[in-house]
């Protein structure tokens, strides 16, 4: 008898201070913390849960999800490195065996989607889950433009959404990536980026892509296309000149695991035309610009283009490739100052959206053409190596 | 006797025969005068500051020397305690140069050799220099003045450069039509207060630059004002349109006018 209460104590004990599960993300409206809740306690009905939340519920009706009061980050966007070395210290708290980071906007997360993301990493076998979001229409661009196709060219990895929104983590990438939260902290940058993607291509850590369905993807609080631009491209070209040493060497790419999405999204109907005018505005006034950091055959196509037609009008991929990785080069050159240099990046973007819109306009399913840029950067990965090793030559 | 009375009368001949005023020998014995005193002065000067030039320069290329003897040492012995190796070692992904750690190292010992050349070089030129002030010359403060001058006129070039890309790449990202137009007001107005700085430091012109200045600027700031305000009606527009839209204000479409093309989302 004394040995049975004695075993219940025991369990009751663990139960308090273990968990399989922690669920940390940032500052959650109370109007959408009961929704996660509710998610979350229809996902793991077994698991025991520990949540790392600033407010604690009126009452909780959930017998295996456990409330601990932490601080979280007000980010309303993209997860914050703060957020990262809050859930390691928790996690290392709580004994927990895994860890998943929820972005602003995680209600409309499906029950389904929270559980594939942590079954993933439960495995044992992988250290990061990424998700793969169904977006809307013409969303998600820059991701699709630079994001996506830098990061599998350069770190040898198929997540299409290489983003720090939701993640599932394992107990080691989540040491990796507070470390690297940390020096950031230190370094007074807590609105940098973490590409934690990037980080476990360096650390050989097992990355796996979880389908999630749709969600409400978080923007920025400032929806100007300049600063969007500047902030994302920035931080991961920063990124990709501190991994330097990793990504100069060849590295073979996964076979896709996930099945290509081949459904016809666009209407037709987007605002082209007003794309094409910016980028011939930019190509008659910002040549000398250009000219410092592309090559004169990149900017001699750049001019054929410009004569097009905006309903013909096109970004040949290889060409876009050779511009972003010119711009990666001259962005570790400091060639011009880097805020410039990013503004100057803004035009030719846009001509990029302009052809992207016109190829799904004709009947091209988006997917396909966004797989196709990918390989083209993964296809002129040696020209970006040569520039950045001997960048006084202009390879033709 | 008969000398000196020969002379008397050359002598009193000569008096008639010329006025005082024509008298050749003096005007160039007071010139001779005049100019032996110039040189002696320029002379003097030139004596004065010569050992502290000679020092400066000596001063310059020993310091240089030296940095350079210091940077190959440096370089050598980097290299090897694996300097590079550890330093990346202990900083992990942090901080990643252009240039190896060993060589900043190795160029930044040599610049600073080359500074303290320049200083020492300049003291030594400032003591010897002083020892002349007592000669009527007003070159030497004159050229520290230049110095000071080719120094605004840098960076009033590079100022003007980074403005005028500036305006530039924000007036195209704005669509402005005029975008070349206004960064090129932008640059000279940076480049005309640049030379209005530079002229009154050199005390060249005095009020005359002052006007110029006035005018050129306010007429350069008048034009971009025109330009600004007939250009960019449709900007103005366009923005507050954006506002309503964000601000959820905006009436619904009237019949017949087409729905609003698809939404893009870049993020």
């Amino acid at each position: 008898m004394t040995t049975e209460n004695s075993t219940s104590a025991e369990t009751a004990t663990i139960d308090l201070t273990t968990a399989d599960l922690l669920v940390v993300g940032s500052a959650i409206p109370p109007e959408e913390f009961e929704a996660v809740l509710a998610n979350l306690a229809e996902a793991f009905p077994d698991e025991n849960v520990v949540i790392a939340a600033q407010q604690q519920p009126a009452a909780n009706a959930h017998a295996n999800l456990r409330i601990i009061e932490a601080s979280q980050s007000s980010a309303t966007w993209m997860l914050k490195p703060a957020d990262f070395v809050n859930a390691f210290e928790i996690a290392r708290e709580q004994q927990a065996r895994a860890i998943l980071m929820l972005g602003p906007g995680a209600h409309s997360l499906k029950p389904q989607a929270l559980r594939e993301l942590a079954n993933a990493v439960f495995s044992g076998s992988i250290d990061l889950a990424v998700p793969r979001y169904t977006l809307p229409p013409h969303s998600g661009l820059i991701n699709s433009a630079i994001l996506y196709p830098l990061t599998r060219a350069l770190f040898a990895t198929r997540t299409r959404f290489p983003l720090t929104i939701d993640l599932g983590l394992s107990i080691r990438m989540a040491e990796r990536l507070a470390t690297v939260g940390k020096r950031f902290a230190a370094a007074n940058q807590d609105d940098a980026l973490l590409w934690p993607v990037n980080e476990a291509a360096v650390a050989a850590f097992q990355v796996d892509e979880v389908e999630v369905g749709t969600r409400d993807v978080p923007q920025p609080s400032d929806p100007d296309i300049n600063a969007i631009l500047q902030l994302v491209t920035g931080s991961l070209f920063a990124e990709i000149e501190s991994k330097a040493t990793f990504w100069q060497r060849p590295r073979r790419l996964p076979a896709p695991r996930l099945q290509l999405d081949e459904t016809l999204l666009s209407d037709g109907t987007a605002d082209v035309p007003r794309m094409v005018e910016a980028f011939r505005l930019a190509n008659s006034n910002l040549q000398e610009i250009w000219c410092l950091v592309l090559p004169p055959n990149s900017l001699l196509a750049l001019k054929r283009i410009s004569a097009l037609d905006a309903g013909m009008f096109r970004m040949p991929e290889n060409l876009w490739a050779r511009i972003i990785f010119d711009f990666v080069v001259a962005y570790r050159l400091r060639t011009i100052n880097r805020g410039h240099l990013l503004g100057a990046l803004i035009p030719l973007y846009l001509a990029w959206v302009a052809g992207h819109l016109n190829v799904t306009a004709s009947g091209m399913p988006s997917e396909r053409h966004i797989e196709a840029v990918a390989a083209a950067f993964e296809a002129d990965k040696s020209y970006l190596v040569a520039r950045w090793r001997w960048p006084d030559r202009f390879n033709s | 006797m008969h000398n000196l009375m020969a002379n008397i009368s050359v002598t009193s001949r000569l008096a008639f025969a010329t006025p005082p005023y024509l008298d050749d020998s003096t005007i160039w014995h007071h010139m001779s005068d005049a100019l032996h005193q110039s040189m002696y002065r320029v002379l003097t000067l030139l004596i004065a500051v010569l050992p502290g030039i000679l020092a400066f320069f000596v001063a310059l290329t020993i310091f240089t020397l030296c940095g350079m003897l210091i940077s190959w040492l440096l370089r050598r012995c980097l290299s090897w305690i694996k300097f590079d190796l550890r330093l990346a070692r202990l900083s992990g992904d942090a901080w990643v140069p252009s240039s190896p750690p060993t060589e900043i190292v190795a160029r930044a010992s040599f610049w600073i050799c080359v500074l303290f050349g320049l200083i020492i070089g300049v003291s030594a030129f400032d003591a010897s220099y002083a020892t002349g002030t007592a000669l009527p010359i007003s070159l030497l403060p004159y050229v520290t003045h230049a110095v000071g001058a080719v120094f605004i006129l840098i960076a009033g070039v590079v100022i003007a450069r980074f403005l005028a890309r500036s305006v530039l790449i924000g007036a195209v990202n704005a669509q402005l039509q005029y975008a070349r137009f206004l960064s090129l007001g932008v640059k000279w107005l940076v480049m005309v207060l640049t030379a209005a700085m530079v002229l009154d430091h050199l005390e060249i012109g005095g009020n005359i630059v002052e006007l110029a200045f006035g005018i050129l600027f306010g007429g350069i700031v008048l034009t971009l004002a025109l330009a600004v305000g007939l250009g960019s009606r449709d900007l103005v527009s366009r923005s507050l349109e954006s506002h309503v839209d964000r601000t959820g204000e905006r009436s619904p479409l009237p019949h017949g006018v087409p729905p609003p093309a698809e939404q893009i989302r870049h993020f």
